[in-house]
């Protein structure tokens, strides 16, 4: 069995119980166990950008949460798994040390920090997931969002092509539906232009919405909480503004990789997709 | 217009010393930053490599007190593709980071900040939350976070955000 440090951050418990809970149960499907970390926090992205220290400090007193668990962390949102990659990296550099210890903060051992996503394709692989899937969901065919920090800067992850990235492909491929090649896949979802000027953020998801509508996508698969925050919440805003009528499902990764698995769609909480994926469901077996 | 009377020689130091902001010497200007930049692609009235130009120039009231500062998104797409290894979103957050010491924060981070102080966290968890992952078979996540108004505290961000 594989253990893992779970850090939710500050989205995930209260806005997206459903990426927790499908992340959850598939994880147990495939007999990974999640170890809870009490005493985490905001993972310190957001304020990154008023004084990257602070935000360093905050990440790495949750690394050093997991370090004293004895366990590498897995991550659901990208921007949590930059800011606890780019700490990670400043820790074995020693850069910040100082403040780092006058805090008390400790880090005994060294860990890694990774995407639930990247957990899977890395530690598990896509030959092992495939074989746990009971149903495959063949009929249909979805527009894969990578999100900005999933593969970027490749100077702290070092995983997959930044330029033509393909591992979330994949992962998605794997499951029977079918991820679509489109143009601007590694584009920006505006999650983080939201609070500057939300008209240009909608401008920005919009475009990936239009995407998925020329391309005939059934839904479109997300492995972070603020691009779906942007796609799926504010997709109305979207259709309001460009004069659409798109109805999109998304769907975080779990859910239909659970889905796959011949979990049930309570167990991977589809009652809380805010976009009904009623057709999406009739299509791969009307449950 | 740029008036280099009005200039700031030693403003390209200043961001130099700062997390993230070492490279910026390095910039030739060739405007890849810029052509890679997906916020750019919608709103041009965000450009990095302008916003690098000016900083370079030393003009330095321009550059901080400018609003389209802040339309960058942090996705790295110009890290990716600088030719000369600069981390651009890293050197635009430096610029960031010194523009609110230099009292230039927009009010949303503020009101970051000091969630943060009083919650540890962005989003608060109410009971509500706190049934609802009950209902569902999740379990409970901390209220609050007391030990991260520590780490405000120790690096002293409160006062340069201005509370």
């Amino acid at each position: 069995m594989k253990k893992y440090a779970l850090f939710l951050g500050c989205t995930v418990p209260v806005r997206a119980q459903h990426y927790e809970l499908s992340a959850r149960n598939t994880a147990k499907q495939l007999d990974i166990e999640f170890v809870d970390m009490n005493g985490a926090s905001c993972c310190g992205f957001p304020i990154k950008a008023v004084d990257a220290e602070t935000a360093l400090l905050i990440a790495a007193r949750n690394i050093s949460i997991a370090s004293k668990m004895g366990l590498n962390i897995v991550t659901l949102c990208n921007s949590c798994t930059a800011m606890l990659s780019d700490a990670q990296l400043e820790l074995k550099n020693n850069r910040f040390y100082k403040k780092f210890k006058e805090l008390g903060f400790t880090y005994p051992q060294e860990i890694t920090v990774k995407h639930f996503v990247r957990m899977l394709y890395e530690d598990i692989g896509v030959e092992k997931l495939k074989k746990s899937v009971k149903v495959p969901l063949n009929n249909l065919k979805v527009i894969s969002h990578y999100g900005c920090h999933y593969m970027r800067p490749s100077y702290l992850y070092g995983f997959d092509n930044p330029e033509v990235p393909h591992t979330f492909d994949e992962l998605v491929n794997l499951t029977g539906a079918k991820s679509l090649q489109y143009t601007d896949k590694k584009m920006c979802c505006g999650g983080s232009v939201l609070g500057i000027d939300e008209g240009l953020a909608v401008t920005m998801a919009n475009h990936k919405l239009n995407i998925a509508e020329s391309n005939e996508a059934d839904a479109l698969i997300s492995i972070c909480p603020f691009c779906t925050v942007m796609y799926e919440d504010n997709q109305r805003k979207a259709e309001e503004k460009f004069n659409k009528q798109y109805n999109l499902p998304v769907l975080y990764y779990p859910q239909l990789l659970g889905l796959s698995f011949g979990l049930d769609k309570n167990a991977v909480g589809i009652r809380f997709n805010r976009v009904r994926p009623n057709l999406l469901l009739e299509k791969i077996g009307g449950q | 217009m740029i008036n280099l009377k009005n200039a700031d020689p030693t403003f390209k130091w200043e961001i130099a010393k700062q997390e993230g902001g070492k490279q910026i010497l390095k910039c030739f200007g060739c405007s890849d930053c810029a052509a890679s930049c997906p916020v750019r692609y919608f709103d041009e009235r965000y450009n990095p490599r302008k916003i690098i130009r000016l900083t370079l120039l030393g003009m330095k009231d321009q550059v901080l007190s400018s609003p389209f500062l802040w339309f960058c998104a942090h996705c790295h797409a110009c890290t990716e593709h600088c030719p000369q290894g600069i981390p651009v979103a890293e050197l635009i957050n430096a610029i960031k980071n010194y523009a609110v010491e230099n009292g230039y924060c927009p009010e949303g981070y503020k009101i970051q900040v000091e969630l943060l102080q009083k919650m540890g966290r962005l989003y608060e968890v109410e009971d509500f939350d706190l049934k609802k992952r009950q209902k569902i078979g999740l379990p409970p996540v901390d209220k609050t976070i007391p030990e991260v108004a520590k780490i405000l505290e120790k690096t002293g961000i409160l006062n340069k955000v201005g509370k």
